[in-house]
């Protein structure tokens, strides 16, 4: 009985009522949203977001804290290193795309023409070295660009290498980083665009063949523009990370007993006018111009291609 | 003539397929072969030529007790920042792909967004930032430099955020919810327990991530005891005649010393491939599609 | 008191879209209803705003007279089936069935007589510590009935649960719900887009179209007494052949395409309100099995029935019946909203240009394609609807 009261008393508000509660539950739902991703987003906030800022902040300061404009951007800019310092980067990351999207590309729709199975065991062995990512396949690749000890000593002496110091003169280290990347990373965008292939359908593939298409042309006229925006993904963010170069040079630098400059690439001279000269303004301003490079880079993936859409 | 064609193309695909797998696991087997011989044996010797296990004891032996153990020092540390980002990582990012998924609150859309945006940035693009910011609040040196940032991991809650839209139908979330949970138990009950081949997959890509990072404990860390494997590495580099024959021959650390470093380096990531390679594969594919 | 009542009750969307509208429902004790429609009409939205799943706009739910707009789901008291079952992947059926129990702090005891004798009840004691995953669709579809009646609720709420089951799998299941339901005599509302299920299992049915009730009665009641055109060809299967006509003064004759066809004067005194329609066009709609070839059956007096001409374009003998497909050159009519866009599509094109028809005559019955068969029927069965805005003129 109780309850026939209750609800005689509310009816002549019915929709007021549904109002009120309308924003009670928004609210409700949304604590709980919060809730869940609260922890992410102080996270996100700290360790994304605030040492960027941080970072446009000291970029447009002078040392002694004064706003200063562009001048940093300027100065850094001019400086001698600088101009190499891309230059190098483009030629590396040229190399390294190119390669990306030939052989990658290639080798992915060979193993998309063989049998399942022993294709699984290339795409592993190809995927494997990818363990190897950074520091240690760089004192890996040392030691096969040495031609005292590398199991390509035959093929470097093509080349008349006689000593690593010959392997690894500056104008071979574009190729080099590439071989490297390549060695350490092509795998995993095989097994990448290794399974965009084989979202294909497989009647389309059938029927391109009932329509008299060989392999080749199968390849070429229905698998590959149907990755297409795989190839860019790949190709963004190979490009994105490849300009971030740090470690390689690095390392490379330690084993060239000081031929290869310490400022080889963008992210070396950041880190030298950081610690060398002690002028954090100018590494935050290297660091911006690299910053924005990655979010253009975003940016186009995000906006541009179909890819991220989420819901 | 078809048919022809065909026998000389798949003939040919795996000649070049044989060729790339020289490519990829020469060096590999090469890493794994040099420590059973001298450095003197190695420049002497056919590369595959096999060696001694006295020859591996002595170089485990010689790398193993540099510096009063420094390579175990390494190792630990690496698995403390390793493991410490990814404990704070998984905390973190199974809840907020689950809420971006599965709630409604103000701003939800621009959290996927800014999200979406620092996982596809080079985290390397941060390091130096990272290190500004650290440095103005003097913790630079201590190892929470390392791994808090290790600890925001964008791609974990992205493919939390994909998993859970894509595999986790609202009806279940709403049968729970009319079977009496609340919004904290559907998550507890429901999502979390489900969630499971997530976090092997977000645990996986973090460890390779972290494990093989140079560049932000390169930077934050300036002290050699609290080096993690990577920048050992480069220590030993720096301090070893293998590749710098001017420097100092008395530390004994020779090219198969150093490979026994590299292995030891590698090793850790080497087997959790071995072991995740198909969860592994599922995720590449997942980590960059909704499908 | 009413275990279920709906009072006006309207969805709309952030986007504007309204997808119901001021939806009134009563469902009394025991009650089996049934909320039937194409999909897209509200039927579902309807039934989780009852479930708490979807925020009502306006309007007043009650469950057992009190009011529960604002109640969140776990404290309606209702339980649910769901299309796709929504089995919790990780419990075993056992503990699927007993999550609600669960969850309100049922003594351990307890909650496994209770899974056990639900279990026992839909034949699943053999399968009570699988997984989800290692069950078949029938038996996952009884799991999800299991997990609902076993919390005794006050309401069931189940969304089109028998719809992802093959078809005699679903003939089946249909009964068997059916009886669960009358077993357990808690009120229920199904939802279902199939007018079988709608015409078999429901103590009464809602009939649905774009977020609007446009009847509500007992199954038997809607076939017979359609209140419009769209009510009329949903219910029933074939569907009810609807044409274009022109009725003659006062009702005695109907010209159908280029046929003049004799209406008996007991038309009129029938359907009064045909009397309005001389000389205008209407829409004549006849059921297929009201449909016969003349000459082929002696049980209907022939004087009293209408007869028109089709030629035969496909038999389609079932065994017990045999569909016979006939075209006239009467324009068809399709309710508007009935099929999904792409079926649209076609019956727009020249198909519907061509006036078919059905027809559900005896497994004997001889028939040639291409020839022309006079078709008779009883005019006590003719349909009239007002071509305007399709409302039944047959009362």
């Amino acid at each position: 009985m109780k309850s026939v009261v209750s609800h005689q008393a509310s009816t002549p508000q019915g929709t007021t009522d549904s109002l009120g509660s309308k924003l009670r539950r928004k609210r409700k739902n949304g604590v709980a949203g919060y809730a869940f991703v609260s922890g992410y987003f102080i996270l996100l906030a700290l360790f994304g977001i605030a040492p960027a800022v941080y970072a446009i902040c000291l970029a447009f300061t002078s040392t002694g804290g004064h706003v200063v404009g562009l001048s940093n951007f300027i100065k850094t800019g001019e400086d001698f290193r600088f101009l190499p310092a891309f230059e190098n980067i483009a030629e590396y990351l040229s190399i390294w795309l190119a390669s990306l999207v030939v052989i990658v590309i290639g080798l992915a729709l060979m193993l998309h023409s063989i049998s399942r199975k022993v294709s699984a065991a290339f795409r592993f062995i190809f995927y494997l070295p990818g363990a190897l990512a950074g520091a240690a396949s760089v004192l890996v690749w040392l030691f096969m660009l040495d031609p005292t000890v590398s199991p390509w000593r035959l093929f470097l002496g093509i080349f008349d290498f006689k000593n690593l110091g010959q392997t690894i003169l500056p104008g071979h280290l574009p190729i080099i980083f590439a071989i490297i990347a390549f060695w350490a990373g092509a795998g995993g965008w095989i097994v990448v665009t290794y399974g965009a292939l084989n979202n294909i359908p497989n009647e389309l593939i059938e029927a391109a063949e009932l329509d008299g298409a060989g392999p080749m042309q199968t390849a070429l006229r229905i698998k590959l523009p149907l990755i297409k925006k795989w190839i860019t993904f790949m190709l963004i963010l190979a490009f994105a990370a490849g300009t971030q170069l740090f470690v390689e040079p690095q390392l490379v630098g330690e084993a060239s007993l000081g031929l290869i400059s310490p400022t080889w690439s963008p992210n070396e001279l950041a880190y030298y006018f950081a610690f060398q000269n002690n002028n954090f303004n100018y590494a935050a301003a290297i660091s911006v111009d690299l910053l924005v490079i990655g979010l253009l880079c975003a940016a186009v993936l995000v906006f541009r291609t179909k890819l991220f859409e989420v819901e | 003539m078809r048919i022809f064609n065909r026998v000389w193309s798949r003939t040919l695909s795996y000649i070049v397929l044989l060729a790339f797998t020289a490519f990829f696991m020469v060096p590999v087997i090469w890493l794994l072969f040099s420590p059973f011989k001298t450095d003197h044996q190695l420049v002497t010797e056919n590369p595959f030529a096999l060696g001694t296990l006295e020859n591996l004891g002595h170089a485990v032996r010689v790398m193993f007790t540099f510096e009063d153990y420094s390579l175990l020092n390494w190792l630990k540390n690496s698995a403390i920042y390793s493991f410490g980002g990814i404990a704070i990582a998984l905390i973190f990012s199974i809840p907020a792909g689950y809420g971006l998924a599965h709630t409604q609150f103000i701003g939800r859309r621009t959290l996927l967004g800014v999200t979406l945006f620092v996982m596809i940035m080079p985290a390397t693009a941060l390091v130096l930032p990272l290190f500004l910011e650290a440095n103005s609040v003097h913790a630079v040196g201590t190892p929470l430099s390392v791994i808090l940032p290790f600890s925001f991991f964008p791609f974990g809650v992205y493919l939390a955020y994909i998993f859970y839209s894509s595999s986790v139908p609202k009806d279940l979330l709403a049968a729970a919810r009319i079977d009496g949970c609340n919004e904290w138990n559907v998550f507890r009950r429901i999502a979390l327990p489900l969630a499971r081949p997530i976090i092997a997959l977000v645990t996986f890509f973090a460890f390779v991530a972290n494990w093989n990072n140079f560049f932000l404990p390169f930077v934050m860390l300036p002290n050699s005891t609290n080096y993690p494997l990577p920048i050992g590495l480069q220590d030993l580099l720096s301090t070893t005649p293998a590749f710098n024959p001017g420097q100092g021959g008395q530390v004994g650390i020779y090219r198969p010393e150093l490979a026994v470093a590299t292995i030891v380096a590698m090793a850790p990531v080497m087997i959790v491939f071995l072991f995740a390679q198909r969860s592994l594969v599922s995720g590449l594919l997942a980590g960059s599609t909704k499908e | 008191m009413a275990p279920v009542s709906l009072e006006k009750l309207t969805k709309v969307y952030p986007n504007g879209f309204e997808a119901v509208h001021e939806f009134d429902l009563e469902v009394a004790d025991g009650e089996f209803m049934i909320l039937v429609g194409p999909s897209g009409c509200g039927k579902t939205t309807a039934m989780r705003m009852v479930a708490g799943l979807e925020e009502i706009t306006s309007g007043t739910l009650r469950i057992d007279g009190e009011i529960m707009n604002d109640v969140s789901p776990r404290d309606r008291d209702i339980a649910m089936v769901f299309q796709n079952y929504a089995l919790y992947p990780h419990m075993t059926v056992g503990e699927n069935i007993g999550f609600a129990l669960k969850m309100k702090h049922t003594p351990k005891d307890q909650i496994e007589k209770k899974v056990r004798e639900t279990a026992d009840i839909l034949g699943l004691s053999e399968w009570i510590d699988r997984k989800p995953g290692q069950l078949s669709g029938g038996q996952r579809q009884r799991v999800a009935m299991g997990r609902a009646i076993v919390r005794e609720p006050k309401v069931f709420l189940m969304d089109e649960p028998l719809s992802n089951l093959d078809a005699k799998l679903r003939v089946q299941m249909r009964a068997e719900v059916a009886r669960i339901q009358r077993r357990l005599g808690v009120a229920t509302i199904y939802v279902t887009h199939d007018q079988v299920e709608a015409m078999t299992m429901g103590d009464r049915v809602a009939v649905m179209r774009a977020g609007v009730v446009l009847q509500c009665d007992k199954p038997q009641t809607i076939y017979d007494h359609p209140v419009n055109l769209f009510v009329a060809g949903f219910m029933g299967s074939p569907s009810m052949n609807l044409f274009e006509a022109h009725l003659g003064e006062g009702a005695r004759t109907l010209f159908l395409g280029s046929q003049k066809v004799e209406l008996p004067a007991t038309v009129l005194t029938a359907k009064p309100s045909l009397a309005d329609f001389s000389n205008k066009e209407v829409v004549v709609g006849i059921r297929p099995e009201s449909l016969m070839i003349a000459g082929t059956n002696t049980n209907e007096s022939a004087k009293d029935s209408v007869y028109f001409e089709g030629d035969v374009d496909l038999v389609e003998a079932l065994g017990s019946e045999i569909l016979v497909h006939f075209s006239t050159d009467a324009h068809r009519v399709e309710a508007e909203g009935m099929y999904s866009d792409d079926a649209e599509g076609l019956n727009a094109g020249s198909i519907a240009q061509r006036g078919e028809g059905v027809a559900r005559v005896p497994p004997e019955t001889q028939l040639v394609l291409g020839e022309r068969v006079r078709l008779q029927v009883n005019p006590k069965r003719l349909f009239f609807f007002d071509p305007a805005n399709g409302s039944s003129l047959s009362e």
